[in-house]
């Protein structure tokens, strides 16, 4: 039994977060029938996006204006000292028939307020950057783990044979906190990592070959390669390894062609690249990951991981607005407001949504408190998220803050409880998707994890 | 409204005469059995205790548990609830009817009523931190010593076990003396025989002439480098830190070093182990010994805020224990480290009290040199110190009244509101305005450049003189000393800070104003400092003192948990724990090691988990090869090329790999019975250098610091910290891959796409995944294409113009065998049309130069 399971596990892992084949379709653990959604596409707004200037008003926060934060235990801030409480710079107004509260800095990602479902308690395990980051990616605050995407590149593949399952945008600043840990398969064989995709040359490392080798050149030595794998094969008869890449060759052979095409965003019609701002300096970035991100999905990808900000510059390139809230907010929201709410009506228009579940959040909120006047320090005890898509039901708010937006307090919210419901909509039971390593039946949700019931 | 007030008031007042009876039947067990042994009078988890109404009422850190008369909001019913995260119990949810209890009972004025006993503290610590080893733990196969069956006068002991578990299938033959050749030096070296090697041995016509290659091998400083790397796996190393900051670690290099010369030497295993574990405290240490201890800092570390952050500490013991535990005892240990252990007799006591063996470590960058000369360099430098820092203090002297003037304008950038706090005087600012104020005063600054910019000339002038002064002085320094990374005992609480690693002001340790040294000075031996049982793990909830120890299923009779040194300057904790491992006795220290030797010989182990022996893991495949390879490894004196050498002259290691037969596949379809060889892919290091040699481009240097391979811009652009040097693409790099720099935040792109194993977790058996982005790599990748080229034009300048000879030559130097006629034939038609920097990429590409066959 053993072997024979592990036979069908190995040739499973050669090929698995490529081939279009499941571990669940060959061993039939944790998958269930009809999923709600095929695909995920992650927004990650990377450094921390504050929920008090966000999606969670807070009104005490201007009747204390500068006055100490007290009541809720030890204030534990990142850096330094506690300041007094800071009403945010923004004002809030009520959006959709649900009468959703979201800053002025989303006006058009509020537009879908009745499609979207807020998670206003979300809290996260650690107030550092880098492993608020590992934790959100993997639900561990140590390195060494598998992301979100391996696990569902290994529970159900890929749905094509021609590109990764899980596929990893960062910002044209650099890479997030934490870097390529963040997509790694920790335990997992390296076939279930996230690939990095590129917004311009060419999408993947290595994909073409130099101009040197022209297109009849490079068949010209693939074909050699696979008549002399083919003699040497014949002398191993049912191998399955030396067969999986034989075939990984003809794989990357057509990747050459299909990945390019994928990311292409000069294919988008000029409406649709208007609608995601790719005409604009200012959103043309963020857009051209939003539109490779649906161009992705449509091919059959299973996890698009899209970051907004990158290293750079911490202050300036990302969400940490230690110095000033007001201006890193603003100039942020900017970027990313037309092309997810662009993202978000393209999906929709395509009759995608529904079968795509779209996340965003950062990887903790910030502190009612202000960081030298005008700033806001880390804060993992409260954040907030939203999803859309996958026929969630929109217009509803789960989950609340205290007064000050310090802790959550209703429904909390824990990362683990995020993924086992992310897994959950995909048709995966976060319970039973397992990976056996160091003696164990791994789990991303560790031990723990409750599906959001309202989600 | 009258009639409603009065109703309620009676039954506030009848439910009041009910509650006792309603504690002692309904609350009372559910707080006894479910909530005491944590939140007890022994035991407080969180500061809280439950024990008694006033200590709930007071409740923990977290604030008051009970609000008499509001259970929504009250922590405890919220928690019980699962309102509130965690939710409690940890060990499994209330029932409906006990969460609705405790509700009501809240709501109405939650009283208490009288309490059964709770039993003594002692009692209920044991209840909660003790676990009796069952009664057949011992009977684990792992757990009892290996017992060396008998093998009959002239026979090969590993054929005539491997052949006894077999059953009568057809095996293969003798594999070919070109692919034996080959698979030597991939297996030993790591590198592809050169022509003349293969002919040397094809040419050796004697009976030995076999076990002299091996031997030839087994003393070439590349088997170091391919065995040594096995071991560096396993010890996690790396060359920088990981996380955030991803700091370069300038010394590990010296670890690495020191873990090729012990392959290389045959260093004895249980010698190599006592000096990672411990080479500091044995009797006589020495540089080597001292870079040994490496191994316990080759742990991933966040570098920033240590102190902050004493959770971080506790991270980096649990990664010890775990390598310590899967890498040399091949269990498991670290799950014990919340619970006792799910699956093996592994108490959670067990982890505490190796945790208890390592916790005296602080980190030190060993000088290698003689202790004379360190005292020295150190008395000289701190001399030149003295003589700096009144130097330094007159340039403040200078600096402040410009510092002063600086300052006002500085806080001019901030709101309003931060500057009218710094203005009021400090008495009367309002609390908000002293936390303004405190943010702003103690994190500006005012830079020298800035003072420079306004400082009247002659202070200037005094500055630069007192500067070079400074600077003539820092030149009088003497050189640096050689420094290794490694550990010995000390109180970590008083570490020297890192960069960026200083406590934020107002936090951290250091704030508690405990007095004491970073490594053990004065007469009386060292004390290591306490540790303690962590009741769940959580390292605020102190159960017992814990005193050094081993897993006690492991342990009979006495055994020493200390050895202290003579000098005194450590406990010796570690010495004994090393000891205890490295004991012949130790049923599981010479089954895991000969295991990983076999699994790096045959592609799997006989056990095949083979970081894990426990009840989870797979049992032996053949145990009695297991324990007679375990302990001829012992009677060895524990040396691993005596291993090699056995497991190589058997006539198993030397089976055909292509032979085929349908019966033997129908009977052992896993080959578990080994009738042929199993072939197995090259590791993601050995690509690169098999590559470089067949290229004859390999800079075959041996130790030193870690090299940078040219990374596309690209890839760089994914670092976010640390160093990357991007060296220039040339002989300097094209070094054996042991020595390319390993960052944690940036695996090296090339052994990523080959299943480089995480480089933060002890890793035992790599991945073995089959991608495209492999395929991708060997044909479109700069390096390979450059030296496809180079591999092209030394074809052609050691056999210019003879097509056919260079074909011949390029399959001896890739495949080490002569092309077949048919291959010939492809290769010709190919060169037809094609260059040669096309065939040799294309055998670059081919299953066959992967695989060891």
């Amino acid at each position: 039994m053993q072997t024979h399971r592990s036979r069908r596990k190995l040739l499973f892992e050669a090929l698995g977060g490529y081939s279009g084949l499941a571990l669940t379709s060959l061993l039939a653990e944790g998958a269930k029938p009809n999923p709600r959604a095929k695909s995920v596409i992650s927004l990650f707004m990377s450094g921390g996006v504050s929920h008090l200037d966000t999606f969670d008003p807070k009104p005490a926060l201007s009747k204390y204006a500068g006055q100490p934060l007290t009541g809720k235990g030890d204030v534990v801030v990142r850096q330094g000292h506690p300041g007094p409480l800071m009403p945010s710079p923004f004002t809030f107004k009520k959006y959709g028939q649900c009468g959703m509260d979201v800053s002025e800095l989303f006006p058009r990602i509020a537009s879908h307020a009745d499609d979207i479902a807020l998670l206003r308690s979300v809290y996260s395990k650690s107030n550092d950057h880098v492993q608020a980051h590992f934790a959100s990616a993997t639900g561990m605050i140590r390195m060494g783990f598998p992301s979100i995407g391996s696990w569902i590149g290994y529970g159900l593949g890929a749905e094509t044979k021609n590109l990764p399952a899980f596929v990893v945008l960062y910002d044209a600043h650099g890479a997030p906190f934490g870097g390529p840990a963040n997509w790694s398969a920790g335990f997992m064989p390296a076939t279930y990592q996230g690939t990095v995709f590129r917004a311009s040359g060419t999408p993947i490392i290595d994909l073409i070959p130099p101009a040197s080798i022209d297109a009849s050149r490079q068949r010209a030595r693939l074909d050699l390669i696979h008549q002399l794998n083919d003699l040497d094969a014949a002398t191993h008869p049912g191998n399955s390894e030396l067969a999986a890449r034989i075939e990984s060759y003809e794989l990357a052979y057509r990747m050459q062609g299909v990945a390019p095409e994928a990311v292409d965003v000069t294919r988008e019609s000029e409406a649709t690249r208007k609608l995601y701002g790719l005409d604009n300096p200012v959103t043309e970035p963020f857009a051209r990951q939003c539109i490779m991100a649906r161009r992705l999905i449509e091919r059959g990808v299973r996890m698009v991981q899209l970051y907004h900000g990158g290293l750079g510059n911490q202050n300036t390139d990302t969400w940490d607005a230690h110095e000033d809230v007001k201006s890193n907010h603003t100039r942020h929201a900017a970027e990313v407001d037309q092309p997810i709410s662009a993202l978000l009506t393209d999906l929709k228009a395509r009759g995608l949504l529904d079968s795509t579940l779209v996340t965003w959040q950062g990887e903790f909120g910030r502190m009612p408190i202000s960081q030298r006047g005008l700033g806001r320090d880390h804060n993992p005890g409260a954040m907030s998220m939203w999803m859309t898509g996958a026929k969630i039901k929109g217009g509803q708010i789960i989950g609340t803050t205290d007064e000050f937006g310090y802790k959550a307090e209703e429904q909390p919210i824990s990362i683990h409880d995020l993924h086992a419901t992310i897994l959950n909509l995909l048709g995966l039971d976060h319970t039973k998707l397992t990976y056996r390593f160091n003696g164990r039946d791994m789990r991303l949700t560790d031990v723990y994890g409750e599906i959001i019931p309202q989600i | 409204m009258y009639f409603r007030a009065l109703a309620l008031l009676c039954l506030s007042s009848s439910t009041l005469q009910a509650a006792d009876a309603r504690f002692e039947k309904d609350i009372e067990p559910i707080l006894r059995t479910r909530c005491w042994k944590c939140h007890g009078t022994a035991v407080q988890l969180a500061k809280l205790n439950l024990q008694t109404r006033e200590s709930t009422l007071a409740g923990g850190e977290h604030g008051p548990a009970i609000i008499p008369g509001n259970p929504d909001q009250s922590r405890l019913y919220r928690m019980l609830a699962g309102n509130e995260k965690p939710a409690m119990p940890l060990d499994g949810k209330l029932s409906a009817t006990e969460i609705e209890s405790i509700r009501n009972w809240i709501a109405s004025g939650a009283e208490w009523g009288a309490t059964q006993q709770p039993g003594d503290q002692a009692a209920q610590r044991t209840a909660l931190e003790d676990m009796p080893l069952p009664a057949n733990a011992r009977d684990w196969w792992a757990f009892r010593k290996p017992v060396r069956p008998a093998i009959p006068a002239n026979t090969n002991p590993i054929d005539f076990l491997v052949a006894k578990r077999r059953s009568a299938i057809p095996t293969a033959p003798q594999a070919n003396r070109n692919t034996l050749v080959r698979r030597a030096y991939l297996d030993l070296l790591g590198l592809p025989p050169t022509p003349a090697q293969i002919t040397a041995f094809l040419n050796d016509n004697s009976p030995n002439a076999w076990a002299n290659l091996i031997d030839r091998l087994l003393g070439s400083p590349h088997y170091g480098e391919r065995w040594g790397r096995h071991w560096l796996d396993l010890a996690r190393y790396a060359d920088s830190n990981g996380y955030e900051h991803d700091f370069d670690r300038p010394n590990a290099w010296r670890y690495r070093d020191y873990v090729i010369a012990a392959f290389n030497s045959d260093k004895p295993y249980d010698r190599f182990l006592r000096e990672q574990l411990a080479g500091d405290e044995l009797p006589t240490t020495s540089p080597e010994t001292l870079t040994a201890t490496g191994f316990l800092r080759n742990h991933a570390k966040v570098g920033f805020r240590e102190k902050d952050n004493p959770e971080f500490r506790y991270e980096y013991l649990d990664d010890m224990i775990a390598t310590l535990g899967r890498g040399v005892m091949g269990l498991t240990v670290q799950c014990a480290r919340c619970h006792n252990h799910k699956f093996d007799p592994i108490a959670q006591k067990d982890y505490y009290r190796l945790q208890a063996s390592l916790y005296g470590y602080v980190e030190v960058d060993h000088p290698l040199v003689p202790a004379a000369q360190a005292l020295e360099h150190k008395t000289r430098n701190e001399k030149i110190e003295a003589q700096i820092k009144p130097l330094r203090q007159q340039i403040r002297s200078i600096e402040q009244p410009y510092r002063d003037q600086l300052l006002p304008a500085k806080y001019q950038r901030f709101p309003e509101n931060v500057q009218a706090a710094i203005r009021t005087p400090e008495a009367q600012r309002t609390p908000g305005q002293v936390l303004l104020a405190n943010q702003v005063i103690r994190t500006t600054n005012v830079s020298t450049t800035e003072i420079d910019r306004i400082a009247t000339k002659e202070d200037l002038t005094r500055k630069q003189a007192l500067l070079a002064q400074i600077a003539s002085l820092d030149k009088q320094r003497p050189a640096p000393l050689p420094l290794a990374m490694g550990i010995t005992d000390g109180d970590y609480r008083f570490t020297p800070d890192g960069p960026g690693d200083e406590p934020a002001p107002g936090k951290g340790i250091q704030q508690q104003a405990i007095k004491g040294s970073f490594l053990h000075q004065g007469i009386e031996p060292y004390q290591a400092p306490a540790s303690y049982f962590l009741i769940r793990g959580d390292i605020n909830s102190h159960g017992s003192q814990m005193q050094p120890g081993f897993p006690a299923v492991l342990v009979s009779g006495e055994v020493p948990t200390a050895i202290p040194p003579a000098n005194g300057k450590t406990s010796g904790r570690r010495l004994a724990l090393a000891q205890w491992l490295s004991s012949p006795d130790h049923p599981l220290t010479a089954r895991v090691m000969v295991n990983r030797i076999w699994h790096h010989h045959f592609g799997t182990g006989i056990v095949r988990t083979i970081d894990n022996f426990g009840v989870m893991g797979e049992l032996p495949t053949n145990p009695q090869l297991l324990d007679w390879l375990s302990t001829e490894f012992v009677r060895q004196d524990w040396s691993i090329k005596q291993i090699h050498r056995l497991i190589m002259t058997s006539a198993t290691y030397q089976l055909d790999s292509h032979f085929e037969n349908s019966i033997s596949n129908t009977a052992d379809p896993g080959n578990t019975s080994l009738w042929r060889f199993p072939i197995h892919r090259l590791d993601a290091e050995i690509v690169r250098d098999s590559i470089l040699a067949s290229a004859g481009s390999l800079n075959p240097a041996v130790g030193g610091p870690a090299v940078f391979p040219v990374l596309q811009p690209e890839v760089l652009r994914a670092m976010t910290h640390g160093i990357w040097n991007q060296d220039k693409d040339g002989p300097a790099v094209w070094r054996r891959s042991v020595y390319v720099y390993r960052k944690r935040g940036l695996p090296f792109p090339m052994f990523e796409v080959f299943d480089l194993p995480d480089q933060n977790i002890s890793c035992g058996a790599r991945n073995i995944s089959t991608v495209p982005t492999q395929a991708l790599t060997l044909l479109n990748n700069d390096f390979v294409l450059t030296q496809a080229a180079l591999f092209a034009r030394y074809l052609e300048e050691a056999l210019p113009g003879n097509r056919q000879a260079q074909i011949n030559l390029a399959y001896q130097r890739t495949l080490a065998r002569q092309p077949s006629p048919k291959e010939q034939q492809l290769a010709r038609d190919f060169l037809r049309n094609q260059p040669l920097e096309a065939f040799t990429h294309v055998l670059l590409n081919l299953n066959e130069f992967l695989y060891i066959n």
